[in-house]
């Protein structure tokens, strides 16, 4: 027995070494922040932590749903970066604190167009523009013929390239790409129209076989294993980069134009930390550095400005279209008509 | 020794909390309605009306299908390595039994992004046929890929339990065997896989409850588009947000693996009663 207990105690012991060691790397001051994943330079979170002494935690989702899931099983975070149509539901169920704008020097950097354009929060009230885009399609230029792209998003169903598509695995994009090339907006809570939208899609998918993938569609299409995809306008920039014969292209009857914001949570308690970092990721030097890492388009206009002028140059997809009419921003949808949709894609995607 | 067990109390508590708690939750979140919060509860049997739905009863169905296929291979390739390696000498045996746990070292993940890099269509396997002159084949997104996939990852739980039965046998029965006159098909069918049943069970119980219920190698092997009882039910909690649905498959699932389990232990103890 004594052993046990004796056992017992150097356990505790090195538990209790082990959690007071790792608890100070620095004046104990913490900053938890929760981001998709691969969307951070991460030594800037070190530079961060170096120059505010302090620690940030940090985590990652792999969708804004799968957030929505934790935040609501009860996790805290300090600073959140969703997307639009997330913040908009994070902002209705009361799950953030206004941002203090004075606090933040650097806001001034942030580009007009960007901070104009904002249905999700029009006064910017909680949030601070990440990174933003849209969404289009990729293609291989040794496959496609560039005379077909005017069929927009109905290039999708020509059957030249049947078994040659990848789509994304996510209810939202899908329908996105069926009730815009039907001519109808992608917020529609018309139940005919969505009705459409899935017929769009079910012959879609049995006339053209194509894939439903995640974000395995990025090292598919640096690849060349299939001719095109629907992706996000970032990682079409990065894919580009990697295969220079992909291009990319936003067809004419409207696409998703999307805002990843950073938020600052009701439960955080250090908010001049929060905004400390908020206002370092928006320096000119960091935004620069964290859109060349990551490949998307920065809202500060001088990191836009000198990608767009250096590692993207010639890539459209660093530089999203602004201003055309049929394009739209998600937004909030109640839960039975997520629920409807979550329905329906199953049924599209399980056949 | 009486003293001993209090020491089992806390394991008591500890599984109370972490095991029976989660799954009276899951009981009660497949008959209400009112979403992920506790607080605004109505009880239904929507959930399970739901289930009835021809899509997911398909579902149900390719997961079965699935699940019984690759059991089977795992059986067929099992049996053989546990038998050719029972068939050494002891610590030659140990060395062997090594090699076949040696993949479960690395994560599933890991070894499953392996066979992406190997089979996809300008993978490592495509290249090297193509350099024969065969042309590519599409091997990524099949269910040809997914059982691949699923029988590497489960091969080392078919041939653990059989390889151990099989080692435990006394070889004096086999030479019994023989003097009274049996040849070597009716040795192995009478006395050697006889004697192995225990733990073909154990290894069939094991790889087929792993099979049907994995949702990480069927989607990315598969691509969305292999939907199988897994996949639904992490979508449901994931990216759909209906916990009510969710709990009321993973409920389902969950019945129909202790019905299984009850009725395979029911052939078990009949096989043994024989002998």
């Amino acid at each position: 027995m004594k052993k046990i207990r004796r056992a017992a105690a150097c356990l505790l012991a090195s538990v209790l070494l082990a959690a007071t060691l790792s608890g100070c790397g620095g004046s104990g001051r913490v900053l938890k922040v929760y981001n998709a994943g691969e969307y951070i330079d991460k030594s800037l979170i070190n530079e961060f932590e170096r120059k505010y002494d302090c620690t940030v935690i940090y985590e990652t989702f792999d969708s804004n749903e799968s957030m929505y899931t934790k935040l609501m099983s009860g996790e805290e975070y300090d600073i959140l970066i969703p997307s639009d149509y997330m913040i908009e539901r994070l902002i209705r169920e009361d799950y953030l604190q206004p941002i203090n704008w004075d606090l933040l020097t650097n806001a001034g950097n942030l580009m007009d167009s960007v901070m104009e354009n904002a249905a999700y929060d029009e006064e910017h009230i909680y949030t601070v523009p990440y990174f933003w885009g849209t969404v289009g399609i990729i293609y291989d230029t040794t496959i496609v013929n560039e005379a077909d792209l005017s069929q927009g998003w109905n290039l999708l169903r020509n059957t030249d390239y049947a078994g040659e598509i990848y789509m994304y695995d996510s209810e939202r994009d899908s329908f996105m790409v069926a009730l815009k090339a039907l001519g109808y907006s992608m917020n529609t809570t018309d139940t005919a129209q969505l009705e459409e939208a899935y017929d769009w899609l079910v012959a879609q998918r049995d006339a053209m076989e194509p894939v439903y993938v995640g974000d395995d569609v990025i090292d598919n299409m640096i690849s060349g294993n299939k001719a095109m995809a629907v992706v996000y306008s970032g990682d079409a920039a990065y894919m580009i980069t990697e295969n220079r014969n992909l291009n990319y292209f936003t067809p004419e009857e409207g696409t998703n134009i999307w805002y990843d914001c950073m938020v600052i949570t009701k439960n955080c308690t250090d908010t001049e930390l929060a905004h400390q970092f908020i206002n370092f990721m928006l320096e000119d030097e960091n935004a620069l550095k964290n859109s060349e890492a990551v490949g998307y388009s920065s809202p500060v206009e001088s990191a836009f400005e000198e990608m767009r002028e250096t590692v993207y140059e010639g890539i459209s997809a660093y530089e999203p279209r602004f201003g055309h009419p049929s394009d739209e921003v998600f937004g909030y949808q109640e839960t039975e008509l997520k629920k409807y949709l979550a329905d329906l894609w199953t049924k599209v995607t399980a056949y | 020794m009486r003293h001993f067990k209090s020491l089992i109390r806390p394991y008591l508590v500890w599984s109370f909390l972490l095991i029976i708690i989660p799954l009276l939750l899951i009981v009660l979140y497949s008959v209400t309605t009112g979403g992920n919060s506790l607080l605004n509860i109505q009880f239904t049997l929507d959930n399970f009306k739901k289930i009835a739905d021809p899509i997911y009863r398909q579902v149900f169905l390719r997961s079965l299908k699935i699940g019984l296929i690759t059991t089977l291979i795992c059986l067929l390739l099992g049996y053989t390595l546990a038998y050719v390696i029972s068939g050494f000498r002891e610590r030659t045996q140990t060395t062997l039994i090594l090699f076949v746990t040696i993949p479960m070292w690395i994560n599933t993940l890991l070894r499953t992004y392996a066979w992406i890099s190997l089979l996809s269509d300008n993978g490592v396997i495509n290249s090297f046929l193509s350099r024969l002159g065969i042309g590519r084949m599409s091997i990524m997104y099949t269910d040809f890929a997914v059982i691949l996939g699923m029988v590497c990852d489960l091969l080392p739980f078919m041939v653990i339990p059989i390889h151990t039965a099989l080692a435990k046998m006394d070889k004096s029965l086999i030479e019994a065997s023989y003097d009274l006159g049996a040849n070597r098909r009716q040795t192995f069918w009478k006395v050697t896989f006889k004697l192995s049943i225990p733990g073909v069970i154990n290894g069939l119980t094991m790889v087929f409850l792993l099979s049907i219920s994995t949702f990480v190698i069927p989607k990315l092997l598969g691509g969305g588009q292999y939907v199988l009882i897994g996949n639904l039910i992490e979508k449901q909690f994931i990216s759909v947000g209906d916990w009510n649905f969710g709990s009321a498959i993973s409920l389902i699932l969950a019945v129909a693996i202790l019905i299984m389990i009850w009725a395979t232990k029911k052939i078990d103890t009949s096989e043994g009663g024989e002998r």
